[in-house]
């Protein structure tokens, strides 16, 4: 939590300079008056420049379809909504990143006391078994049990070894606690009980220390190993992200269709503008902002990694971020259809909540189901036909994929049965849209539109 | 020139357009009346396309209406839309790029027409922020900034103080001016008959007037204001035969003529009945022209 606070924290302030720096650094006024010689930049004059070449690609779109989506990235961008939240996502990414590594880089100390004698060999094997936990051991000679007593209270030690025939812990532990002090305790038990007993018997100490541990057998296999872990975590970190940026876009997508209808303000664009057009520059105008922000969540991650040495960016870990960026780009354009469709059957702002819930139950559906084989390590039969399934592939294929489930042809396989579902599904989509998004007294159901005789639209 | 032509909708068993055809000339104000749920709004949207219409076209210059041809028009609905939260000098200039202004004029014409409407000083406020009179001269502005051929507006007036009411009468008497299609709809005729030179009249989705407005104001049975001192009650014109007093005020007598009357038979029964003090013909308000046309 500490790393998290303090990660949101550098987040800010940068944030809060780069605007203060930007402000003093002259150019066209906040609200995009021109300057004194009367003309704006190509970009609206109000942009940063990484902004403002993202603007300029999507007017080359061309034509009303450009300006629409245009107008879409310009005032997404420019929301506070959407600032607070990349920063948010930021901090939560970073701390995701970060907080594993300084964990590892931390070391922390075991403090174990010791109350009587402990032969040169034992307390080596002690001292031993710290690496094999990830933490270091520290022997610490305690003058009395009264003194042992008291700095375990204090919590000064995880536990004391008493004239090494017994152990004394603070609190009792539990069977099945995992913590590393419970670990250390179950193995320092153990390997004291073994090597004092060996030498109990007349065993020299050294050759007793050898035989409680003795060297580990080879293990060979057929296969290589299934499951990378880094990768595994890496998918988990994807899935995750993904579910988060898809529900996201969804919703603002619903948003952006609802406010247009509810206003009014679709009726004065259509009496210029094609529906098809409107949908397709919203769809990619908050596409791009979304792109953009997946984007630099990513980069953000990748770049923060490489520069702590995370796990992140080694081994097959890239390999596994790369495919849930691709599942990212491919969720938004298949979901995209799907909500801005969702949204023109409201009627008002108030409907957006009910509308959106039933268009996220596949999403969340996909999301629990893969989540469940990543923590099991075993993708179930249902997962493997979800990753080919457009509705829940986002989550399911990149799962696979990081679990090692699955080749590149069925990644590509998936791929390919998703892009050809986005184009039927935006066909419909659009279809719904031109009948749905002029209609006004009260919110319409899917099944008043499809199929039935059209209520509203282009002559 | 637009032509509405043989203009047909059904809405299950509502008849929203039956058969409607009427034509709005270009340099005039053409106001579009008819009682609520005459199928007016309906009538303006099947211009931009925005109803599927089952029968008949809209034309401009001769042209079936398509996408080009919209691009050169203006409209104002009548249940105002723009973006809340968007700027307003952004909104216009956006709208006005989506009618083919270039971008390097847009801004300077959304900020031109802003302040031409008195919204000038409300131009980087979000439009949420405005008064509804403020948000409509802004949807006034939105209609206008491309310089359109033709303007359509659904109430322009409504909700508006007088101050607005004149502004925006203004801007439609230049539009026309300047050789403009200009039409309208309104409930308040006073108004209409000031402004308009032609009106069309429709109820239940057909049309049953139209021309211009000196025409139908004095067109239809012959009207006499005529006043004979003393007479308060204006008894003496109930004797004259082929006459109708339809109002009495102040002994001033509002007299419909049937068609064979003869005027200067009136003046003589006036005459003989005591001094003329007021003899003159007068000419019908078009809100009676209009209560006619949809009774």
């Amino acid at each position: 939590m500490t790393y998290a606070a303090l990660a949101l924290i550098a987040v800010l302030v940068g944030v809060r300079v780069w605007r203060r720096r930007r402000r003093g650094g002259g150019g066209p006024d906040a609200a995009g008056r021109p300057d004194a010689a009367g003309r704006r930049d190509a970009t609206g004059g109000r942009h940063g420049p990484v902004l403002g070449r993202v603007l300029g690609a999507v007017d080359t779109l061309g034509g009303d379809v450009g300006l629409v989506a245009r107008r879409e990235v310009r005032e997404r961008v420019r929301g506070r909504t959407f600032r607070v939240g990349t920063l948010v996502i930021l901090a939560a990414v970073a701390a995701a990143v970060a907080i594993p590594v300084l964990r590892r880089g931390g070391h922390s100390v075991e403090r174990v006391g010791v109350v009587g004698t402990l032969s040169a060999p034992l307390r080596a094997s002690v001292e031993a078994i710290g690496p094999a936990l990830g933490t270091k051991v520290a022997l610490v000679d305690e003058p009395s049990p009264a003194a042992a007593r008291r700095a375990l209270g204090a919590g000064h030690l995880a536990v004391v070894v008493v004239d090494a025939r017994s152990l004394l812990v603070d609190q009792a532990l539990s069977p099945d606690d995992s913590s590393t002090t419970g670990l250390l305790v179950r193995a320092i038990s153990a390997t004291v009980s073994l090597q004092g007993g060996l030498e109990a018997v007349g065993i020299p100490p050294q050759d007793a220390a050898r035989l409680a541990h003795p060297p580990p057998l080879a293990v060979r296999s057929l296969h290589p190993a299934n499951h990378n872990q880094t990768a595994r975590t890496t998918a988990l970190y994807g899935l995750i992200l993904t579910y988060v940026l898809l529900t996201q876009y969804g919703t603002w997508l619903v948003m952006g269709v609802v406010e247009e209808k509810s206003s009014r303000v679709a009726e004065v664009l259509l009496s210029t503008l094609r529906p098809g057009q409107l949908l397709a520059g919203k769809v990619i105008g908050i596409g791009t902002v979304a792109m953009l922000q997946a984007a630099l969540i990513v980069g953000v991650a990748l770049g923060l990694g490489g520069a702590i040495g995370s796990d992140l960016v080694h081994g097959t870990a890239p390999l596994a971020v790369v495919a849930s960026l691709v599942w990212v780009v491919l969720g938004y354009a298949f979901y995209c259809w799907v909500y801005a469709a969702g949204g023109s059957l409201a009627d008002r702002q108030e409907q957006v909540q009910s509308l959106a819930f039933p268009l996220q139950l596949p999403i969340l559906f996909g999301y629990i189901v893969s989540l469940t084989a990543l923590g099991t390590g075993t993708p179930s039969a249902l997962v493997k036909v979800l990753a080919y399934v457009p509705l829940t592939a986002p989550f399911a294929m990149p799962v696979l994929y990081g679990l090692g489930d699955a080749t590149w042809w069925q990644f590509g396989l998936s791929c390919v049965i998703t892009v050809a579902a986005i184009a039927g599904v935006a066909r419909l989509a659009a279809a719904v849209y031109k009948r749905a998004i002029l209609h006004t007294g009260g919110r319409l159901h899917l099944r008043d539109v499809v199929g039935a005789e059209a209520l509203s639209g282009t002559a | 020139m637009l032509e509405l032509d043989g203009l047909v909708r059904h809405y299950g068993d509502v008849v929203a357009l039956d058969d409607l055809s009427f034509t709005v000339p270009p340099g005039q104000v053409f106001g579009f009346l008819g009682p609520n749920g005459a199928g007016k709004t309906t009538a303006m949207r099947a211009v931009f396309g925005l109803v599927a219409l089952q029968g008949g076209h809209v034309r401009w210059k001769g042209e079936r209406v398509g996408a080009s041809q919209r691009r050169h028009f203006g409209y104002m609905p009548e249940e105002r839309g723009l973006y809340p939260g968007m700027v307003v000098a952004d909104q216009i200039e956006y709208l006005a790029r989506l009618h083919g202004v270039a971008p390097v004029r847009a801004r300077g014409a959304a900020l031109e027409w802003l302040e031409r409407l008195g919204v000038g000083d409300r131009a980087t406020s979000k439009v949420e922020a405005l008064s509804l009179g403020n948000q409509q001269r802004v949807q006034l502005a939105a209609a206008l900034v491309h310089e359109p051929e033709l303007v359509v507006l659904d109430e322009p007036l409504s909700g508006l103080d007088p101050v607005g009411v004149d502004a925006v009468s203004g801007v439609l008497e230049e539009q026309a001016a300047a050789g403009r299609g200009v039409l309208f709809s309104s409930h308040q005729l006073d108004l209409v008959e000031d402004l308009c030179q032609s009106v069309a009249i429709i109820d239940r989705g057909r049309l049953v007037a139209s021309g211009t407005v000196e025409e139908l104001t004095t067109g239809g049975r012959r009207r006499l204001v005529v006043k004979v001192g003393g007479d308060w009650a204006g008894a003496w014109a109930r004797q004259v035969p082929g006459v109708t007093v339809s109002r009495v005020d102040g002994g001033a007598v509002r007299l419909v003529l049937d068609e064979s009357t003869d005027p200067q038979a009136v003046l003589a029964a006036a005459m003989a009945a005591g001094s003329v003090e007021q003899f003159g013909f007068e000419r019908r308000r078009l809100s009676e022209v209009f209560r006619e046309a949809v009774a």
